[in-house]
């Protein structure tokens, strides 16, 4: 069966400039996810999270590597048509830019009229209005539907990590510019560095 | 029966996609809610729905009549009736008048230097009926602007039924009232709610609780949940927000 999304020795380098090629930030993925789930990420601020969720969705292009979304090459569909297989949701809006030197028609279709994957950007989590439970069941629904969710949470308050300990499954950690998956909670918790990230917020709970 | 529905409308704005994807359905005689946290698309919205901008995708169907993409002042004839979250109204003038300008009647005629609107007593009459109806009669003759917040609401909603509507849209009516005006404008509500099928579009959660029939909840452009009330306020993080235990 073709896996939802393969992340193939994927590699972004930014560098200083065009011609001062000193790389600034390196980020570097693989992994595989083979079935809908609600994945949830974390990391620190700078570690890259964005510009994964950008190379998933095909608005920044890798250096390396490949992202496949239902076996399809996803820097090979046509610029209109990559929002048919994975939205970027940034906090409340959405936004579509996508930039490419070769023209649409020499490039493939997308095969899809529903996206498959929904990386959703730190959407804000208030505590006051009562949204979180709305949109914790929309992010049931997608994945009810077949989809793969993505919830990018920086967490800061001990709620948010109630909330990625409710809805998700599976969790990426990324750190300068490495990403490791995990199964589940447990085994972020294993990881030293999602420990450190996660310090205090994990003290309090305790306490 | 279904007075009013709406079926996969899109909106975007350049490279920024406001509506996703959005369907409701309103049944005449209901109050139809859509809520949504800060930023959702709640006004974009409100402007597709009822003509001001025409969505880049979907349909919108008014009394089993298709009316995407038509101009505003059809669709108000049509029977669709809007009042805004950023209040619309002519200042200089008495509190009737507002209403005046906008009865049918009125437009049909259009503008006439010799004679004055006042002359009219079935106009006037009619206008004071309508006023009435929002509990503003008594300042019929007021100037609009010595008129205090909850009360210019008030008129805002009469100017909106004096186009004789079947369906009302009204964006965030809450804003910027107090306790006190937001009480009052959910008493206008439950009456108008008799007489009118209603749409409210609100941030506050606990107003459309108490006077919706149905919910949709948007965000990110979508709908990303629609029920009863009851069935929303049943969902533990909204009871848990509204008792303040979350932090």
């Amino acid at each position: 069966m073709t896996a939802m999304l393969e992340v193939r020795n994927l590699e972004k380098i930014y560098t200083r400039s065009r011609f001062d090629r000193t790389p600034t930030f390196r980020l570097n993925a693989d992994f595989t996810i083979e079935n809908p789930g609600v994945v949830g990420m974390m990391g620190p601020n700078g570690s890259g999270k964005t510009t994964l969720f950008e190379l998933v969705t095909g608005s920044n292009s890798p250096t390396a590597g490949e992202v496949r979304v239902a076996g399809r090459n996803i820097h090979k569909v046509r610029t209109d048509q990559r929002d048919r297989l994975a939205i970027h949701y940034h906090q409340s809006y959405q936004v579509r830019h996508f930039r490419s030197f070769k023209p649409n028609m020499l490039m493939e279709p997308a095969q899809s009229d529903y996206p498959l994957l929904h990386l959703f950007d730190e959407p804000q989590f208030n505590t006051q209005d009562g949204y979180i439970g709305f949109m914790l069941d929309f992010f049931r629904k997608l994945r009810a539907d077949g989809r793969l969710v993505f919830l990018c949470v920086h967490p800061n308050e001990r709620f948010h990590l109630e909330i990625v300990q409710e809805i998700c499954e599976s969790f990426l950690f990324v750190e300068t510019g490495t990403v490791t998956p995990f199964s589940d909670y447990s085994a972020l918790l294993e990881h030293g560095p999602a420990r450190t990230y996660l310090g205090d917020l994990l003290t309090e709970r305790a306490a | 029966m279904t007075l009013f529905k709406a079926e996969n409308i899109q909106k975007r704005f350049g490279a920024r996609v406001v509506l996703e994807d959005i369907s409701l359905s309103v049944e005449e005689g209901t109050v139809h809610g859509i809520m949504g946290p800060n930023g959702a698309g709640k006004t974009t919205c409100f402007h597709v729905l009822t003509g001001y901008h025409a969505p880049d995708g979907g349909r919108i169907v008014f009394d089993g009549r298709d009316i995407t993409g038509r101009k505003p002042h059809q669709i108000a004839r049509m029977g669709i009736s809007r009042s805004f979250q950023i209040m619309n109204l002519f200042d200089e003038t008495v509190v009737i008048e507002n209403v005046l300008l906008a009865l049918p009647e009125f437009r049909a005629h259009g503008f006439n230097l010799t004679r004055s609107v006042f002359d009219d007593k079935a106009l006037v009459d009619k206008a004071l009926g309508v006023l009435d109806q929002v509990g503003l009669a008594d300042l019929a003759w007021q100037k609009a602007d010595a008129l205090s917040y909850g009360n210019r609401r008030a008129l805002e909603i009469a100017v909106a039924l004096a186009a004789e509507p079947r369906i009302v849209f009204l964006d965030e009516p809450t804003s910027g009232l107090g306790v006190e005006a937001t009480r009052q404008l959910m008493g206008l509500i439950r009456k108008l709610r008799k007489t009118y099928t209603i749409v409210l579009i609100e941030h506050d959660m606990n107003f459309l609780f108490e006077l919706a029939d149905r919910i949709s909840v948007i965000h990110w452009g979508q709908v990303i949940a629609e029920d009863t009330p009851a069935a929303l306020k049943a969902n533990k993080w909204v009871a848990r927000s509204a008792l303040g235990e979350v932090a």
